[in-house]
């Protein structure tokens, strides 16, 4: 019963993503294809809670749905972009359709292939626990963790300096 | 789990990432008192940051171990790799002072980003997990798109820096796609070696094929291979010079690292799906570069397209690895490691001279280097010795280079690969030679002595030695590459 709910659950998400993002890349009014895009970034969120991983759905709202695509509002606003229907094509469509179409039919032929059948037991205990993550953080993964700690201040401090008016 | 919390970290092991990181702080902050006409500073703490780090690194010299569960390994490839980090590094750094002092503002925050681009290749070299290899080439490349933005009143570096940018992250999501592709076959492994168990008795051909060509697509922008190098040349031309040097040696040399390490410990198993993927990289690599480079009139340009050209002979020594055999793969990953190093010394030593020429009396154009020789034999004669060596002509070392690779061919017989790289030495000896004959057998058209900073004569002098050395007797690189073997 609970795998036909989760079953359900999984098509209504995706159709909503795939929805969203094809609005992402058709839409002619930038504001809207970052809205679009929330569509699929809260998609994801609700796959991983799904897969029972809360505190990647977490991440990624709060991420990606409250930083990034803010970020991206509040970028166009204040740089006084070009907010309303603009033509950002570039007669490319047909193409770019194909190449997705391509890379869509390919990966997921052979995805399908590689994973049919298999299942994952998925219970709280097997599930991916916010301690567990913790503990991976700061154990085997504590080097790349500092790495990215320099690999922020890097940027920050880029990002200062192009910004800054001379 | 517990157990993996309380085993220690190697404080050793990493200790020239710490020394690296801690001057780099120390950058950024010493420059936050220093007055606008004393921000030079920045440059000789950093040197000293760079040698620190190469101390660090030899003091390892000798050891083999590996830290934080394994997936990080100190090996005598990783070794030799952060040593030439370090040389590219002061390298660059010499290169980097005349033209930072007298031109742009932000040295401060420049120094910062090259040292922090420069610990990314120093974690690529001992990293043996996915997620580490993911997160020092990001550091290499982040620092990078904002030094090519440095001379921000230029639309030039604007665009360059832009190009780069998007053409950076378009690559790093190919790869980080493939990545996640690795991560759900090997069923949650990111350890390179328990990836390549979990890979082996998989039989999941088509995804690991369709995995490991989205990493090879990814790596391909990295180290600008035909069909992914479109953004090089017009990045380097409008970066800032030295930056254009250390794009072309420590950035490229960084995807070869992770390239080299995810093929030798996670993938040698189905070599036989990537190895002619590689081979028909490195011929288009080598031919498409050769061929453009033939038409350039400005230096940067030349040494972009000479560049990929050269990308093109290191992924020949990637098209040979055969598991089967391991005297050929030895061969071949010791061949693309004495490339690699002696690659770094004159692609450098051809920048510095270029560089050095157009702040000093000169410009970019090379129709401007007519009768450089009377100007200034010294310059005109450390550039003529930087690009017979880029040509793979005697009496400089990139003449073993080619010809290690070119053995390391035959002996793997794979001869219609050895005719190709026959014919791009003899395209590429064209253009390295059309410049050299300019230089000294043309009439000068501009005026006056060129005067190069003796710091910067003293580094190039001393990379020309070098390559002269290793020349005269290779031993000196080929037994060094010799014990790196992964």
């Amino acid at each position: 019963m609970a795998a036909l709910a989760q079953e359900i659950l999984f098509w209504a998400l995706a159709v909503m993503m795939g929805i969203a993002a094809i609005g992402v890349v058709t839409s002619r009014n930038v504001v809207h294809a970052a809205l679009y895009l929330v569509g699929t970034l809260m998609g994801a969120a609700a796959l991983y809670i799904l897969l029972l991983a809360e505190f990647v759905a977490w991440v990624q709202v709060l991420v990606y749905v409250g930083a990034i695509v803010v970020l991206m509002l509040f970028g166009l606003m204040l740089t006084r972009a070009p907010i309303g229907r603009a033509n950002f094509d570039n007669d490319q469509r047909l193409m770019s359709a194909l190449t997705a179409l391509a890379v869509f039919g390919v990966t997921s032929y052979i995805m399908v292939r590689a994973f049919e059948g298999q299942t994952i037991d998925l219970t709280r205990e097997t599930g991916t626990l916010t301690s567990s993550i913790g503990e991976v953080i700061f154990s085997t993964y504590v080097l790349p963790f500092e790495v990215v700690s320099v690999l922020l201040l890097a940027a920050l401090v880029g990002a200062v300096v192009i910004a800054r008016r001379d | 789990m517990q157990g993996a919390l309380t085993s220690p970290v190697d404080w050793h092991a990493i200790a020239p990432e710490l020394v690296l990181t801690a001057f780099a702080c120390l950058v950024l902050v010493v420059d936050l008192f220093l007055a606008e006409r004393a921000k030079w500073l920045a440059m000789p703490l950093s040197a000293i940051g760079v040698l620190a780090t190469g101390a660090a690194t030899l003091s390892l010299v000798g050891s083999e171990r590996t830290t934080l569960s394994g997936s990080y390994e100190i090996d005598a490839f990783a070794l030799l790799l952060k040593g030439l980090f370090c040389v590219i590094g002061f390298i660059v750094l010499a290169i980097s002072f005349d033209y930072f002092r007298s031109g742009i503002r932000y040295q401060g925050e420049y120094y910062f980003l090259l040292l922090c681009s420069l610990l990314g290749g120093l974690v690529m070299s001992s990293a043996r997990d996915l997620v580490t290899i993911f997160i020092a080439i990001e550091l290499i490349s982040v620092p990078g798109f904002i030094m090519t933005g440095l001379r921000k009143g230029d639309p030039k570096s604007n665009e360059a820096s832009l190009k780069f940018f998007l053409f950076g992250v378009l690559s790093t999501a190919v790869m980080l796609y493939g990545m996640s592709l690795i991560y759900g076959l090997s069923g949650g492994a990111t350890r390179l070696d328990r990836i390549r168990e979990a890979i082996d008795g998989s039989g999941n051909e088509p995804l690991v094929m369709l995995s490991v060509f989205f990493v090879v697509v990814g790596f391909g922008f990295k180290i600008s291979a035909v069909p992914f190098h479109f953004w090089a040349p017009d990045t380097y031309e409008g970066a800032p010079s030295p930056v254009a040097a250390f794009l072309s040696t420590a950035s490229k040399i960084g995807g070869f690292v992770g390239l080299l390490v995810l093929m030798f410990k996670a993938f040698p198993e189905v070599a036989d799906i990537w190895r002619p993927v590689f081979a028909v990289l490195a011929t288009l690599t080598m031919t498409v570069g050769n061929l453009i480079a033939l038409k350039q009139r400005h230096i940067i340009r030349l040494l972009a397209y000479s560049g990929i050209a050269q990308s093109g002979y290191i992924l020949v020594a990637l098209a040979l690895i055969d598991p089967s055999s391991p005297g050929v793969s030895r061969q071949a990953l010791e061949s693309a490691l004495v490339y690699i190093a002696i690659y770094a010394v004159m692609d450098l030593g051809a920048f510095a001279a270029a560089v050095a020429y157009a702040r000093r009396g000169g410009t970019y154009f090379i129709d401007d280097y007519a009768g450089l020789w009377q100007r200034s034999p010294v310059l005109a004669t450390l550039l003529t010795g930087f690009l017979l060596s880029l040509a793979g002509a005697p009496p400089m070392a990139g003449a073993w280079a080619k010809l290690f690779v070119f053995l390391a061919t035959i002996n793997a017989q794979v001869y219609w690969l050895a005719v190709v790289m026959g014919v791009n030495a003899v395209i590429a000896a064209w253009y390295y030679l059309a410049v050299v004959k300019r230089m000294f057998f043309e009439a000068p058209e501009l005026e006056g002595p060129v005067e190069v900073p003796y710091f910067l004569r003293a580094v190039m002098g001393v990379a020309a030695l070098a390559l002269l050395v290793v020349f005269i007797y290779p031993p000196v690189i080929t037994e060094l590459a010799e014990r790196s073997i992964l």
